[in-house]
Parts: structure tokens; sequence; C-alpha cells
């Protein structure tokens, strides 16, 4: 069994759900052309910190890249968690970033993982841990995670320029997930919602929840945001603020939605539109715009936001041999990507249906039939 | 009647019942019997407990015992068909083997079989069939047997006694998983004491009950009649393996596996030619058992390797189960039995080709014959004649034809049939090729038609008008008439194209304003339907799809069209561009973000309008609305199914309109249907899960404990909540995903679920080591079994092993020992170890004597709680190392 046979990849693209289907799978994967025709070629910083963190969870994983970084060659190991472990995101993603593929791994370890992150907590780019907390952790329930083990807790908030967030993360491990038949929507009972401040006054917070509020109120009476002030050491290195808001519904669903503002990193890459973001969005409108699409994807429907598809489309694909039914609202380009790597990966497919009455697409699938191979018995 | 006459003068000698011997002993018992539970009903204080203690014991001991009769209930993930049952008939040499499978073929047949070589499959009943293989007598064969045995039969050679490899399959059994085993045994006739015989019978009953259970069925067949066993014997027999029920096996159920009855070289002979030991190309055949097999998975044969499949086909059953008729017991006709490996059964099914096998001298079939004769005495031949003459000159096989063949809107089996009934005379001369080409072309015509069909309908799409189905007829023989002229498909396919739109063209600009309306409805409808495809299309690329690629395209193109005028689809089409542009595209270092960053013009929330549109998601909106937005898309998408198939252009807006009144009146009774089907499903579960219990409580373990019995089955019914619910739920899923699976197309079902357990597969295997044709052995069963998630890659295992009491030495830590585990057998060296009170594990040189060791060795890694079992040696057959059931770990 001397010679191993990589999977050839090219391209940048999903490279957390190639990484994370790979290493669950034990599929070597050879990816090549990694940003080649880019004036920086090779791996960005936050892909190396996602290598960097899958080594540590994994044990005798092979991972070698060539000189310009455009080519990486990656042999996974066993999954094995374990906890004490500390991880630095780094400031060019999000901790959000790097939970999402972090999550699947983690319930497919051998021991517990329980793990710090540092970075930036918050930012438009990526979901907020605020609502990896509120969302993904519910949505985990509906496929037979217990809900005690899973704990997230946010010890200091970074935004983006500087970070100096911390979360600590606990996931428990399972044996196999269970498939589920989640096509009832519900309707919308509650909105809850957190609005941060770090290095700015308390005012702007309350700005936007008030903004917030406003919006929700002629529909619904039970909306609450609360507030979280962070200053000094929890506060991170730079000031911003942000919310997160979730619309609980009558059936276990949790649609969220969640931004940040903050000064844009500047060094790393020169985005157009950080260029007009000198002046930061006033609260108000932050907390407006934000309800406003929290309710757009209310509208859209389904089970899940578009932001949560690909995990939801993962854990399908990873349940036992039985049949799952998803609904979902539009297809995010994001879904459809992991729709894709799932198929390449685990060799599941996905029955797509759209629901022309409501516009919402019900996605059923085979589950791989995936173990936790790795967890200790008695 | 003269026998009737003196019957009737006889007078019957009256029964005597016996006073001394077996049977009077067996009624006084039973007599004894009856009065002590008389006793016990009449004064039941007298047998109650007398000591709170000794009464707490007892209750202790009675839950105990009732949890550990308990399994965790194993899913079986079968949805098909049942596959053969395999019977794997074990013995060591000369005991019969051969001679009752033989005896058996013939019960079940009235077949003589020559002599067993491979797995034999007959028909044994209306529901059930038996595939009947011999276990070679080495320990490979025997491994691999106990692998895929749903039943053995151990043969015993009563006359000699047990020998070694009776138990050593014994405990090769218990640890790949324990199917059902019954003992036979045989050779009873060299007995000439009958008190003898009746003393080893029960001395050889007593030791196989102490190695399997208390209770386990040994048969007895007594000797040989004509150098047959006696024809009751093997008609018991074969009532008993024809009641026997098989529990499903918790490794078995989770991965495929095929018991190979057929097996082919299919290497390009040059190949072999060139390199007589270059890899080969092999094809197996044979039923799927466990759970479905998808296409990508990799299997591995047992002794040879793991291997890709690069190509698996669903063949049609060589042995089919009767149809479901109502008369009792089988017809004779139903009777088959295939057993390619044996030479036998008339019929070969293969992937494109159907094989008769025909004795020579009752057909002769020649070339020389049909060429002289075929083109005066067309009309007086025999159709079954002919049809098998034109199969014989057939140049290339269907498939292949329909490969060749080409798109075209307008069939030209017209000019074909034209020229049979006007008789040219030209083409009568090779009348028989022309035959069988009609045959191709009849299928090319059903193609053609579907194509047609689908290029009118998108063609309608991207000018949105109104039909021209008539006018596509006049063309039709314009067409044709072309056709003879110049046989090129291609140009005449793009040509009515062109005149098609002209055609609509004209045609909607006569229609006028008040029919384009109209056909947008009618249109939205129809593309609805449509996007089931499209949607899987979109995500999975046009390889999904079976139909060909240029209509596809098309369709494509309208959808988008549509999309920009038609409001309705503005969300999927918009979907359908981005995926075009983004993901589709050239790009392969796009961002890797789950949020959608672009956050397009947002709606004005603060509008009334605006936020009462979604009032009814939110729970201060109308609840019954909210509802109804869940069943309604249900039935909604199911309707849709149903209707898609019955679509038509010219009759759609009818299908369309009642469609609507049954969404629109609809409303309450679509929610009863919801209610109705969850009841059936709950209702089929329970159903099931009678099923099972009822088997469970007829298994053998449990007639053994009789006595406790009825106590033990009262408290289960009410103390065993959790298990019963835990097996109702694992009922449930099953009922939901074959409903679930119901409602897909055969081809979608295909890609979803993979092949269904109980198909006849052909696996295609390339670049096998040429030793396995070389030393192909027919007697050896080949198993194939599929590789679970991440059991291909290696690493280091962990298990639990303990010296068998057989093997007569220790063993060495990095003495290498071949283990089996899952379907794999592979040698390796392992280091034993046991662990310490403080939890270190201290390597050890020697396995301890009598106690469990840790072995740690490196290998292909199998699923926790497997069994394993190594051996030392394989040349002798002796076992040696035999663990208990071993949960073992990865280690790494």
């Amino acid at each position: 069994m001397g010679k191993i046979t990589y999977k050839r990849l090219k391209g940048s693209q999903n490279m957390r759900q190639r990484l994370l289907l790979a290493t669950l799978k034990s599929t070597p994967v050879l990816i090549e052309d990694i940003h080649a025709g880019d004036t920086l070629p090779g791996l960005r910083p936050h892909e190396i910190s996602l290598l960097r963190l899958f080594e540590k969870l994994t044990d005798d994983c092979l991972i070698e890249i060539n000189e310009t970084g455009t080519k990486l060659k990656y042999k996974p190991g066993i999954i094995v968690g374990g906890s004490h472990l500390v991880h630095d995101c780094g400031f060019s993603r999000a901790i959000g970033y790097f939970l999402e593929p972090l999550i699947l791994l983690g319930l497919f370890a051998r021991k517990t993982l329980v793990i710090i992150l540092k970075g930036i907590t918050n930012d438009s780019k990526d979901p907020s841990v605020d609502t990896f907390r509120s969302t993904a952790f519910p949505l985990l329930r509906h496929f037979g995670v217990p809900s005690e083990g899973l704990k997230l807790e946010i010890k200091s908030r970074g935004v983006s320029p500087h970070g100096g967030g911390e979360v600590h993360l606990t996931i428990p491990t399972v044996q196999h997930l269970t498939a589920t038949m989640w096509t009832d929507e519900g309707m919308v009972k509650r909105i809850r919602g957190e609005a941060f401040t770090t290095r700015v006054s308390v005012q702007l917070g309350n700005e936007m929840i008030y903004a917030a509020r406003g919006i929700f109120n002629r529909l619904l009476p039970d909306v609450y945001i609360a507030s979280d002030y962070r200053k000094r050491l929890e506060a991170g290195n730079s000031p911003g603020y942000g919310i997160s808001l979730v619309a609980e519904t009558t059936s276990g669903c949790c649609i969220s939605a969640d931004t940040t503002v903050s000064y844009p990193r500047g060094d790393e890459e020169e985005d157009i539109e950080d260029e007009g973001k000198k002046e930061l969005i006033p609260a108000a409108d932050v907390g407006e715009k934000l309800a406003s699409v929290l309710l757009e994807e209310i509208e859209k429907g389904g089970v899940v936001d578009s932001t949560h598809q690909g995990l939801l489309f993962l854990l399908c694909a990873l349940c036992p041999k039985d049949v799952s039914k998803v609904r979902v609202g539009k297809l995010s380009p994001y879904g459809i990507e992991t729709l894709r790597e799932i198929r390449d990966f685990l060799d599941v497919q996905f029955v797509i249906k759209p629901d022309p009455s409501t516009g919402t697409v019900i996605l059923k699938c085979w589950g791989s039939g995936m173990k936790n191979l790795s967890r200790k018995t008695t | 009647m003269a026998m009737d006459s003196g019957a009737d003068g006889q007078s019957h000698k009256a029964h005597r019942s016996r006073h001394s011997g077996a049977s009077a002993k067996k009624k006084t018992k039973a007599k004894n019997k009856d009065q002590n539970s008389d006793q016990k009903q009449q004064n039941p204080k007298a047998f109650a407990f007398r000591s709170n203690a000794k009464a707490k014991r007892l209750q202790s001991r009675a839950v105990e015992k009732e949890q550990r009769r308990l399994h965790l209930p194993v899913i079986d993930r079968s949805y098909g068909e049942l596959p053969p049952f395999v019977v794997v008939v074990q013995g060591p040499p000369q005991v019969g083997k051969s001679l009752l499978i033989k005896t058996l073929v013939k019960h079940y047949t009235k077949h003589n079989l020559p002599d067993v070589r491979g797995p034999i499959t007959i028909v044994s009943g209306k529901q059930r069939r038996l595939q009947f293989v011999e276990c070679p007598n080495d320990i490979n064969g025997m491994i691999d047997a106990a692998k895929f045995a749903d039943l053995a039969l151990l043969l015993i050679d009563g006359s000699y006694g047990f020998e070694m490899e009776t138990f050593e399959f014994l405990n090769i059994l218990q640890v790949h998983g324990f199917p059902k085993v019954m003992g036979v045994l045989t050779h009873l006739d060299k007995f000439k004491d009958v008190k003898k015989l009746k003393k080893t019978k029960q001395r050889l009953k007593h030791r196989f009950w102490t190695e399997i259970y208390d209770g386990a069925k040994l048969f007895y067949l007594s000797g040989l009649i004509h150098g047959k066993y006696p024809k009751r014997e093997v008609h018991n027999l074969a009532r008993f393996i024809s009641v026997m029920k098989f529990p499903p096996l918790s490794w078995r159920t989770s991965h495929p596996y095929l018991l190979v009855d057929r097996f082919e070289d299919v290497t390009p002979p040059e190949r072999v030619q060139m390199n007589s030991k270059c890899d080969r190309n092999v094809t197996l055949y044979g039923y799927l058992r466990g759970c479905n097999l998808k296409k990508g998975t990799k299997v591995h044969i047992a002794g040879v390797g793991d291997f890709s499949l690069a190509g698996v086909t669903g063949l049609s059953d060589p042995c089919p189960l009767p149809s479901a008729a109502k008369k009792k017991g089988l017809r004779d006709k139903e009777k088959l039995f295939y057993a390619p490996m044996s030479g036998l059964g008339d019929l070969l099914y293969d992937k494109d080709a159907v094989y008769i096998n025909i004795n020579d001298q009752f057909v002769q079939y020649s070339k020389v014959d049909e060429m002289g004769g075929t083109t005066n005495k067309e009309n007086k031949r025999d159709v079954g004649e002919d049809l098998v003459k034109s199969l014989q000159a057939v140049k290339s096989p269907i498939d292949e034809k329909l490969e060749k063949t080409k798109i075209s809107l307008f069939s030209h089996n017209d000019r074909k049939r034209r020229k049979a009934i006007f008789g040219d005379g030209v083409d009568h001369s090779n009348l028989k090729s022309t035959d069988e080409e009609n045959e191709g072309d009849e299928d090319d015509d059903s193609d053609n038609d579907n194509d047609e069909g689908e290029n009118d309908r998108s063609n309608e799409d991207n000018e949105s008008c109104s039909g021209s189905e008539f006018s596509d007829g006049d063309e039709e023989d314009l067409k044709s008439e072309e056709d003879d002229r110049s046989n090129e498909d291609n140009e005449s396919c793009s040509g009515s194209e062109f005149s098609d739109g002209d055609k609509e063209d004209l045609k909607s600009e006569e229609d006028g304003m008040g029919n384009i309306s109209k056909w947008r409805a009618s249109l939205v409808e129809r593309a609805s339907k449509k996007q089931n495809i499209n949607l899987m299309q979109l995500v999975y690329g046009k390889s999904a799809s079976t139909s060909n690629t240029s209509t596809n395209e098309v369709k494509d193109d309208s959808e988008n069209e549509e999309s920009d005028e038609d409001e309705f689809f503005k969300p999927k089409g918009q979907r359908a561009k981005n995926s075009i542009e983004g993901l589709g595209g050239g790009n392969i270092n796009t961002e890797d973000c789950s949020k959608s960053t672009k956050i397009s013009e947002l709606k004005n929330w603060k509008e009334e309008e605006v936020y009462e549109s979604i009032r009814d998601r939110f729970v201060t909106g109308d609840w019954s609305k909210g509802a109804l937005r869940n069943q309604m898309s249900e039935a909604k998408t199911e309707e849709d199914d149903i209707d898609g198939d019955f679509e038509d252009l010219e009759t759609g807006e009818k299908y369309e309109s009642h469609q609507k009144d049954d969404s629109s009146n609809g409303g309450i009774q679509k929610e009863d249907d919801d209610a109705i089907e969850e009841r059936r499903l709950k209702k089929l579960a329970l159903r099931a899960k009678f099923d099972a219990h009822y088997d469970g409580s007829e298994s053998p373990e449990e007639e053994t404990d009789v006595q406790n019995g009825g106590k033990f089955h009262r408290s289960q019914a009410n103390d065993s909540g959790y298990y019963d619910k835990l097996k109702e739920e694992i009922e449930l899923q099953k009922q939901i995903n074959i409903a679930e699976l119901d409602d897909l197309d055969e081809t979608t079902r295909l890609e979803i679920e993979g092949f269904r357990t109980g198909m006849y597969l052909r696996l295609e295997v390339h670049d096998v080591p040429f030793e396995m044709i070389e030393y192909f052995d027919p007697c050896h069963p080949i198993l194939v079994g599929g590789i679970g998630l991440g059991e291909e890659n290696v690493g280091y295992m962990q298990t639990r092993l303990k010296r068998h009491r057989w093997h007569k030495k220790v063993l060495k830590t990095r003495d290498p020992i071949i283990v089996s585990i899952g379907w794999r057998r592979y040698q390796t060296t392992p280091v034993y170890a046991i662990e310490d009170q403080n939890g270190r594990h201290r390597m050890l040189k020697y396995t301890p004597e009598h106690m469990h060791c840790l072995a740690m060795f490196w290998g292909p890694l199998a699923p926790p709680k497997t069994g394993v079992l190594a051996v030392q040696n394989l040349s002798n057959n002796q076992l040696c190392m035999k663990p208990k059931k071993s949960p073992f770990e990865a280690l790494n």
C-alpha cells in the first residue's frame, strides 16, 4: 500500500469544503494553481492558517506546499481532536471561516474537541461567532448531535484590522449522525439578537437595536436584542460595532443574519470596496439594513438561511444510509458549490426539486454512511 | 376394486398402547407434568418466595437476564427484492458435501447435477431462492465462506465423530457475525448396532450444543440409498432450510457484497499474447447483498485486493422468482436453477447479449443454408426462425447502434417501410439485414420521437408562440423524400429547425396578442415542471442528464430568456446566470465565503405592502395560510410529477386548469392526505415491528428457556419501552426511506441510492493481478465486498486478542500473523501489550496464556467493534489465534 493516489483539484475555491471532505473521507488531495495568476501568487494567510488548524487536529497528516505556494499536497490523517488546543486564526479572515469546517471535524474526532481560537470574532465577510452559537448549534441538534456538549464562549471580541478576539469552543464527538426530514419551516415566533460594540460608545449599540426594532415591531412583538458592550481587554484591539439577529420559528428553525462595521484592514488586500469605507456606516443604518436582510432571508423561506446551506448539505450527506429531506430558500452559490464538492468527494447526489408555490427548493439525499472510525470504544 | 372389497372384510387390529419403551416413558412424563402444573395452580402460594432477599435476588436476576437477551436492533437496509440466501455446506473431506448439494438440487429442481463447482442458485419456493456453496477445506476458503454464509450446514461424519474442520469453521463463523448454523450427521449407516448409534447421536448432539447453544439443530442423514441420501430425509432437511429465518448481521447490513457466481476474463487477447503476466480485466457476476452499492464504491476482492469499479451494470435476474400468481407450490417450469460455474443452465445473460445453449443435435442453423435460400422462401418461413437467423447476422449489437445514431427530427422509418411495401427489389437481396435494421430502427424511432418532442418544445420556448405539430407532420413527408436523396441526419435536422421557427413566427403573428399571454401562462406551468431536471443540471452539470446535450442547451437558453421576461422566474434565472458566470466559469480561485457578501438592493421593509407580504411567515399572521405553505407545496410537487408525465403540447392547458382546480379547492384535502399518509407509514412501521417481534420470539434461543419464557415476555412488554421505541424508530425511518425513494424515477433513483440489493450485477474490474485468472478455482468461491467510507486507508489498529485454546504455543511479538477483519485478510506483524493498573500499556514479548491482551498492528482500518481473527499459518490446517469478539480502534 505504498503508493498514494492523489485526487487532483485546481484552484483555491472551496478550500474549506475540499479539505474537510478529504479529511473526513481520508482521500489525499493535490490542489494546483492556487492563486496562480495573481500578483501575489500562492496560498493566502488564512488558507495557511486553516491548514495549520487541520494539522493540529489530525494525526499523521502530511502537508506539502511548493515554493510559490501554488501547489498543495494534502494527505489527511486521523482526526484526533483533544483539549488544550490553541489556534491563532490570523487577521485575514474571521474565526467564522474556521468554525464551519471545525464543527464537522470535531464531530468525527476521536476525543472531544476543546479549542481556543484567537483572531477576529466578527466580520462582515464571515458569519460571526454569535450566529454560530445561535444558529449552527441548533442546526446540529436536528442531526442527532447532543446539545449539551456544544459550547462556544466569547471571551473577548475583536474586529477587523487587528482582531484580538478569543473564543472557547467545545464540540462533542458522535458515532454517527441521524438522518432528518426537515421541511417544515414553521412561522417566525420570536426574534433575538445581540448588538456589540468594541472600543466605541455604548450609544452606538443602542442605536442599532432601536433601528432594528423599529422594523420588526410592526411584524412581531417578541423581539429582544441584547446589547453587549465590551471594553478594555475584552474588546480586542480595534474599534467596531455590529449586530447579529436570529429569527426562531415554531418548528425550531433558526434564520440568522449578521454584520459588523469596522475599519478595513489596509495592508493585505486592496479591495475597491475598502476605499469607500473610510467612514464607518452610521449605527442606525446598520441596524435597519440588517433587519431588512433578516426579513429578506425569512421571505426566501427554507429551514436555514442562505449562509448555513453549505453546512446543512454537508450534514445531510454525512448521515447514515437513510434519506434526508430538507427545504431551503433560493440555493446560494456557496450551497451549490458545496453540493458539487459533496458529489465529487462523497459520491452523494441530491435530488433537487423546486417548489414553485413557495419559491423554495426541496433537496433529498441518501446519506453516505459516514461513521466515526477513530472514536475509541471501551 | 378387489383391494377395496378385501379391505372391507378385514377387521382392524385394535390399538395397543405402549407400556414400556421410550414412548411410554414420554407419556408418563407428560402426565406427571400435567399433574404437577395442576397442583401448582391449586396452591400457588406454596411456590411463592418466602424471603425478601431471595425475592430481590430473583427479580434482579430476571431483569439482568432479560437485558442480556436484548441486542441493539440491527438496521436492515435492503430495500430491494431478497437475494438468494447462501447455504454454505461445510465439512471435512469425504463427508458427503457435494452429494448433499446434489441431492438437495435434485430435490428442488429434479435435475441431476454432474459436479458441484461454484455457487448454485435455485428457486426453492414462491418467495425464496437459495444458493448452495461448497466450502473448500482450506483456511482461506473457510474464512471467505464464513463471511457470506446465511446458513452453514456443518456436515459431520457420524461414524468418525467431530473433526477439527468443523470446529475451526464454527470459530471463524463466530467472529464474523455468526450466521445460522445447522449440523448434519452423515455416515450413520456405518453403525450396525442401534444402541451404539443412539449413544453416538446423543453424544455428538451434546457436544454440538456446548459449542453453539443448547437446542441447536442437528440433523441426521441415516445413510445412502443408491448412492444418494434417502428422499424422505432430504425432503425434511429441505423443509428445515425453507422455514429458517435469517437475522441481519451488522457488518453485512452496512456493507454491500457479492458472492461471485460467474467470472470472466475480458482482457483484450492481444495484451495477453504480448505478456501473459499482464494485469487483467475481469467481470464478476453475482447477486448484490447487504446494502445498496453505489457506482463509485471501491470493492475488495477477498484474497486479491482493493479495486475501484470500472463498470457496474444491473442485469436481468438469471434465476427469477416465479410471478406472484395465486397458486400453491411451484410449477416445474418455475423450478429454475442457475449454476454457470458448474456449466448448467441454458441461458446466459450478459450486459449486451443473451447466450442460449442449444444442443447441437436439435438445431442446425448455418449461414450457408441462409445465403442460399432466403430471398425466395421468405414468406413460407417460420417467423421465429427468421428472427433467429437475423440475430445471427447481427454485425453490431443494438447498444452500439444506439450510440451511433444521431438525433434527427424526422424518423426515416417511413422511407424504409415504404420500400418494403412497394418492393423495389433492390433491398430484397439483403432482406435479412434490413430485418434487423428495422428492429434497431424501431428503437431509434422511439428515440427520435422523444427528441422531436423535446426539440419542439424548446423551440417553442424560444419563440413563445403556439405549437406547430401539424405543420411538422406536413414537413415530415417532405423531409422523408429528401431523406431518400441524402441521408445526412444533421443537415435535415438543422434545416427543419429553421423552418419550424419561421412557421411559428408566422403563426404567432396570426394568432395575435391574446394568445400570447395564454401561451405564456402555460409556459410558466410547463417550465415549472421542467425545472426539476434543470436544477439538478445546474448544480451537477450536464452529465447528470440522460437526454441529448443539444436539446439541453436549447432549454437552458430558453429559460434564461424567459426569466428576463417573466417575473415568476426571476430568482431562479438569476441563479442560473450566477452559476454560469461565477461557478461554472473559469474563475477557480473564487473566495470561499458562506455568506453571500454582496447584499443586492434591499427592499424597503418600512413600506406597508412590503412587510405585509411576509406577514404570514410570522406567528402574528394567518396561521392557516402559514401551515398551508408547507402542505400545499408538498402536494403540489407530487402533482407536478404525475402531470409531468402526461404533458402534452396541445392539451397542456387543459391539464393545467384541472390542476388549478385541484389545488384551489383542495387545501384541506391535502392536509387530510398528509395525515393519512403519515398514519399509513406509522401503521406499516408498527406491523413490521410486530413481525420482527414475532420472529424474535420464535428464535431457538428462547425456546430453550421455555420455563421462564412466559415471565420474561410479560416483563419485557412492560419494561423495555426504550427498546421498542428504538425498533419503532428504525422501522419508521425505513418506511420513510422507501416512500421517498419510490417518488423518484428509476434513473435518478439509481444515481441517488445506487444499485438495490437483490439485483444481479455485473462488475467490471480492471488491472487485476493475473494470478487471479491463473489460479482461479471454481470450487473456491470469490467474495467481493464493498468498502465503507474511510476503510480503504491504512493505519495502526488496536485490538483485543486471546490465544485460542487449541493453539499449542503462545505467540511472539512481531511474528507475522494473518488477520481477517471485515472482508479482508492480510498478513501483518502485531505488537502485543497489556494494560497495567496505572493505565499504561506494557509491551509483552509473548501473549499471555489464558488472558486477553492488546495487539497493535498496521493495516487497512476497519470500524470499531468489528470481529478479528488471526491465524499464524495457512498451510497446515490449524487455526492458531482466536480472539473473542474484539472491540478495537484505530490507533495511530
